[in-house]
């Protein structure tokens, strides 16, 4: 009896392996690898002057110590600049050991290679290295004013700037009746996925090849990567993802510096070599993100409509900019949200700083334009003294107005050309779940109680399933199994089961029979990566466009062994046959075994394959013209451009009149990202998106001191949520199918977490009338904000 | 030239005997891992913060991270590969999490089935508030918390008998 | 690569030369040095053992001294393999009367080192080089500092292995190091660097990582 998979709350195939300590991160491999250590580098910006290594020497188990003139070739290159742009004029990215300056705290300068980490550490601690220190650069505001550069050749510490605009914006604002200007910040947090980034290299001198486990988000890129710099021919080269602890997005950058030094330190040395990070170095040496400044001039009717809207902002990107400007653009793009100004317009310059470089974090650009263009209606909502829940209506793009072309280009240099959602249909439903109509009856309740509550909302549209493709391979073995490989990664999303979902279905196979591999290249070796939540859209679209293809290989070969016609067939847990008539079927492992013709049988079964066991027409081929042999198949989806979900979160807090405290009551969300393939993992997404989101609004803050040193570079400092933060989710779904892949998915991993910051603000504002622009905001920067109201 | 000296570290560990020759300063999530092998265990921060490193010790559960191994010689070490029951299946805290989607990643896992696993038995019915308080020492950057507290009011419906491997009882 | 340097050893220039040119001297105080065999005029194959880092190993080399300028100034000459290196070293040694008393030594040397030795890094093969050479003249100070003159006639010194005079040496001439010269001084016990100046001679970068163990 077959159950339909796709859909369901299916238990995750990870977990057995995973819940019982079975899982196979990167640093449970290599046990026998030699383990590097790197010299960073303490001063935010300085000259290199000399590095003494004599005291490591000392070290029993040191094997090697690596500075920039031990590079060669490309490696002594900078690192590549994996995003060009017309606009980044001035893009920079940093050595893969530092050449002469080190442009931020943590960029490394040296690598030790040792017998085990410890004696790593000693060796790398007495390493001498002699510094000029050099003027910092530290925050939007220095780095505009420019006082001192980051790199000598960049004028005004600018990367680039950019401008999008669907007409003239200041004329429209300075004609209409009602204008509103703004300031907005959001401060620099970022992804810290609970395991840091780790590589192990292993170079075969036999064969000449190099096989890499890096945890990463995309193997196939950090493969060419890594060929390149090395000189290696690409198909010397594998890269394997174990299982990742998490990535949220920093573990897309590639390749890191240890990426690249530990395969070529592997080689120099003929012996296999691990580096994992620890904490610290994740804080000092990874990527950070949503540090911008933002200034909004909006101009609007009597309703509240929105006549033009302005925004200049400023980009922190950190030292260097390997991801180009893909922040920045989501966030100028983006930030239009389900509205349709009549006129917009976005510039925004993207500048260096002597702190550690920026490149996604989940939400990517999206959280902060959120912030901007909702802290912005709610603005003119105040103005206008309308319902926040009206004056966001009269701007939705409707229904019967899909497609609706933006005007703008999208981070995947196509059109910002929004294909389906519900906007009215996703608010009703929010208003519903959190009670929105009745919330003043509550506050007056509270108010009685000496409480203190507000209630906030968000919206957001999210371009999902960025291109430019992904890929899948599915072979049904002979024994009836079925594997299935897809080059893009997981990090604890639940891809493998997810996948498997979707051949189920498509193939009419038993779940439990598919085996998923991702990201290792020795599999598949096309695909993008695991980011932007695409996988569903890319990898899962692939995945059963290829399974079509092997149902339709197996059911052509079916009807030819079963004398049947194709459309009389169909395949019901795992079996081949005649509709309605089961008895009169092959087992789909029958079906592999003959769709290879054989001269040798291997086993019993693939003796029926064999020249004289089958009656094969003796004047065809027995592989036909076109076909070739096995039971698999290999598809591809590529999409002319992204597919749009959205979402709206409601927030219900209560503020301490005394200690100003911040406490969430309730917190709601609807959330449409069209079909859903398993809605428990979904609701997942969901759950640890809202965490990060409560984490970006009230707690998460990176904190640099004016030398460029990060004060907080521990969890001790830096806050992350516990379950005590974290409130109760609740979440209702609506399902606008995306018309542009052949499963109805959107996206729906970095949802979670876009208007956090936004709804947060809204209900604390709510709560206590103040003015809140800047996030997270912290009970001592409400305290202070209550007192400049009174 | 700097040498180490080693010490001798006896540990009972998911039941069984374990002796290792450790430097002094060797972490007992490095012996765990590294010498022992079970890398069941997972170092997040090394400062005692995240919890993915708790293992219980003579019962009580302890940043495996912030101990070195030989201080606790002589002990009873508990991993997360001795919450699996006697014949190798998932233990009731395990099962748990893999039915209410309580892991995503995994990496945190570990520490919270262990932390999990000792407050079951000092509190075998606790409410949904006292189930969040209880795994508010360990930090999850995937789950949001809300199907880990669910696993945990999952896991004390289902722990009728003391997971199996060696736990003091 | 290239290795300079300068010391101070106590005895005089005169001395120092000789001691520098006689191969009882240099078994017993190249680190890690175990034998050293004459082949002819100034040429010498030698055994030594050390390493780089967490490495040791044996190696065999060649070692010729050439354009001798007595008490001034000579070179050497080195070649020499190892599991899994090599190194060719041309070493010249120049030696001036200290002000108050004694040697002031510099050496240049420039060495090439191929293999997978070379895969250490260099800062870390030059720093090990340098602190080599250091040894090797501290070990020549202490040998010269505690018996007299080894060469030129003088009497016995007490010190057991401490060189005998001989104005020449045979062909098939055999100098093994004394037992407590053999392992290389203190701290170098498992292997220290390749050596600059002498221990260049046949600077043999020596054997591999010593097996895998962790």
């Amino acid at each position: 009896m077959s159950t339909r998979m796709f859909g369901e709350r299916i238990t995750r195939t990870e977990d057995q392996r995973l819940v019982s300590g079975n899982g196979r991160y990167l640093d449970d491999l290599g046990h026998d690898a030699l383990e590097a250590a790197l010299v960073r580098s303490p001063h935010a910006h300085a000259r290199i002057v000399d590095i003494d290594v004599t005291d490591a020497l000392e070290v029993d188990g040191l094997v090697a110590i690596y500075t920039y003139e031990d590079l060669d070739g490309r490696m002594a290159e900078p690192l590549p600049l994996l995003i060009p742009h017309p606009s980044l004029t001035h893009g920079r990215t940093q050595y893969a050991l530092a050449r002469e300056e080190v442009n931020h705290v943590g960029e490394a300068v040296a690598m030790v290679v040792a017998r085990n980490r410890y004696l790593a550490e000693d060796a790398a601690q007495r390493i001498r290295v002699e510094y000029a220190p050099l003027p910092a650069v530290v925050g939007i505001e220095s780095a505009r004013t420019a006082d001192h550069l980051v790199h000598e050749d960049v004028p005004g510490n600018v990367a680039a700037v950019m401008v999008q605009q669907t007409g003239d914006a200041d004329a429209a604002i300075d004609s209409a009746p009602h204008v509103l200007e703004l300031e907005l910040e959001i401060e620099r947090s970022a992804s810290t996925p609970l395991e840091g980034k780790g590589v192990l290299a292993r170079w075969d001198d036999d064969d000449k090849s190099l096989l890499v486990h890096t945890s990463t988000q995309t193997a196939t890129s950090v493969r060419q990567a890594i060929a390149a710099k090395l000189g290696l021919p690409v198909d010397r080269v594998e890269v394997v993802t174990p299982d990742v602890g998490g990535g949220f997005g920093v573990k897309i950058v590639h390749p890191w510096p240890e990426e690249v030094l530990v395969p070529w330190a592997a080689c120099r040395l003929q012996q296999p070599v691990k580096w994992t990070e620890d904490r610290r170095e994740h804080f000092v040496s990874s990527a950070h993100e949503r540090g911008q400044l933002h200034h909004v001039r909006v101009g609007y009717d009597d309703d509240g409509r929105l006549l033009g809207l302005s925004v200049r902002f400023w980009h922190d990107n950190g030292a260097y900019v390997p991801y180009g400007l893909i922040v920045p653009i989501i966030t100028s793009t983006q930030l239009l949200g389900p509205y349709k100004p009549a006129v917009y317009r976005v510039e925004f310059s993207s500048l260096y700083t002597n702190t550690v470089m920026v490149t996604p974090y989940r939400g990517a650009g999206r959280p902060q334009g959120c912030f901007v263009m909702e802290r912005t209606m709610d603005a003119i909502a105040a103005e206008r003294g309308l319902d926040r829940t009206v004056v966001r209506e009269r701007n939705f793009i409707l229904p019967a107005e899909m497609p609706y072309d933006q005007g703008l280009v999208f981070q995947d240099g196509r059109q910002l050309l929004y294909d389906s959602g519900d906007y009215p249909a996703t608010l009703a439903k929010l208003k519903k779940l959190v009670g929105w109509d009745e919330f003043e009856a509550f506050r007056a309740q509270a108010a009685e109680d000496g409480r203190r509550v507000g209630i906030g909302l968000a919206c957001y549209v999210e371009g999902t399933g960025v291109g430019p493709y992904e890929g899948g391979h599915v072979r049904v073995e002979t024994d009836g199994s079925v594997v299935v490989s897809t080059g893009l990664t997981s990090q604890g999303q639940g891809h493998a089961t997810m996948l498997a979902q979707i051949v189920a279905d498509e193939l009419g196979v038993p779940f439990d029979r598919i085996r998923v591999t991702t990201g290792d290249t020795r599999r598949f070796k096309y695909a993008v990566g695991t980011f932007a939540s695409r996988t569903a859209v890319m990898s899962g679209s692939a995945v059963a466009l290829t399974a079509r293809k092997v149902r339709d290989k197996a059911l052509r070969i079916a009807s030819t062994a079963l004398e049947a016609a194709v459309e009389d067939l169909e395949i019901v847990d795992g079996r081949v046959q005649v509709a309605g008539a089961p008895e009169a079927g092959i087992d789909l492992g029958t079906v592999a075994v003959l769709s290879n013709p054989l001269r040798y049988a291997f086993d019993e079964a693939a003796g029926a394959a064999t020249q004289f066991a089958t009656p094969a027409d003796p004047n065809t081929p027995p592989v036909e013209a076109g076909e070739a042999p096995g039971l698999e198949a290999v598809d591809f989806y590529s999409p002319t451009r992204s597919t749009f979900a959205n979402g709206m979160h409601a927030v219900v807090v209560e503020t301490d009149p005394d200690t100003a405290e911040v406490r969430i009551l309730r917190y709601c969300v609807v959330h449409d990202c069209g079909t859903l393939v398993n809605p428990m993992i979904v609701e997942g997404q969901i759950h640890g998106g809202v965490a990060q989101g409560v984490g970006g609004a009230l707690y998460e803050r990176l904190v640099y001191d004016e030398h460029g040193q990060l004060l907080n570079a521990s969890f001790m400092d830096f806050l992350m949520p516990y379950a005590s933060e974290v409130p109760t989710i609740e979440i209702d779904h609506l399902v606008t199918p995306s018309p542009l892949n052949p499963l109805g998915v959107k996206g729906a991993g970095e949802a979670g977490v876009i208007p956090g910051s936004a709804a947060i603000a809204a209900a604390i504002e709510d709560a206590e009338q103040v003015t809140i622009r800047r996030m997270p905001i912290s009970p001592s920067e409400l305290f202070d904000l209550r007192r400049k109201r009174t | 030239m700097t040498t180490e000296t080693q010490v001798h570290v006896s540990l009972v560990v998911n039941g069984t005997r374990r002796e290792v020759d450790v430097p002094a300063r060797r972490l007992l999530s490095d012996v765990l891992r590294h010498d022992l092998g079970l890398t069941g265990t997972h170092v997040g921060c090394e400062h005692g913060v995240c919890g993915a490193c708790t293992v219980l010790v003579d019962g009580a559960p302890m940043r495996s991270c912030l101990l070195f191994a030989v201080s606790v010689d002589g002990a009873e070490v508990t991993t997360i590969e001795g919450c699996c029951a006697a014949d190798g299946s998932l233990g009731p805290v395990q099962a748990a999490f893999r039915d209410c989607h309580a892991l995503q990643c995994g990496f945190c896992t570990p520490g919270f089935v262990t932390t999990v696993t000792a407050y079951l038995r000092e509190n075998r019915a606790p409410t949904e508030a006292e189930a969040r308080e209880a795994i508010s020492g360990n930090l999850c950057r995937c789950t949001g918390y809300q199907n880990i507290v669910a696993a945990v009011l999952k896991s004390a419906e289902a722990t009728v008998s003391e997971p199996a491997n060696g736990d003091p009882a | 690569m290239n290795i300079t340097g300068t010391t101070t050893l106590t005895a005089d220039r005169a001395t120092v030369w000789k001691a520098l040119n006689d191969p009882a001297v240099l078994v017993a105080t190249i680190p890690g040095c175990r034998r050293l065999e004459a082949v002819g005029d100034d040429t010498y194959r030698m055994t030594v053992s050390a390493g780089v880092g967490s490495v040791q190993g044996v190696y065999d080399g060649e070692v010729r001294l050439s354009d001798h300028e007595e008490p001034s100034s000579f070179r050497m000459h080195a070649q020499g393999s190892g599991a899994p290196g090599t190194i060719g070293a041309d070493v010249s040694v120049r030696l001036e009367d200290h002000p108050d008393r004694g040697t002031v030594l510099s050496y240049d040397a420039d060495a090439i080192v191929g293999g997978m030795i070379g895969g250490v890094g260099q800062r870390m093969l030059t720093g090990a080089s340098k602190k080599m050479a250091e040894e090797f003249f501290r070990n020549v100070d202490a040998v010269l500092l505690a018996g007299t003159s080894p060469v030129a006639g003088e009497a016995q010194p007490d010190v057991p292995g401490a060189p005998q005079p001989a104005p020449a040496v045979a062909p098939g001439t055999v100098f093994t190091a004394p037992a407590a010269a053999r392992r290389a001084g203190p701290g170098f016990a498992t292997g220290v660097a390749v050596g600059a100046a002498a221990a260049l001679l046949g600077a043999l970068v020596g054997g591999w990582i010593a097996g895998r163990r962790r």
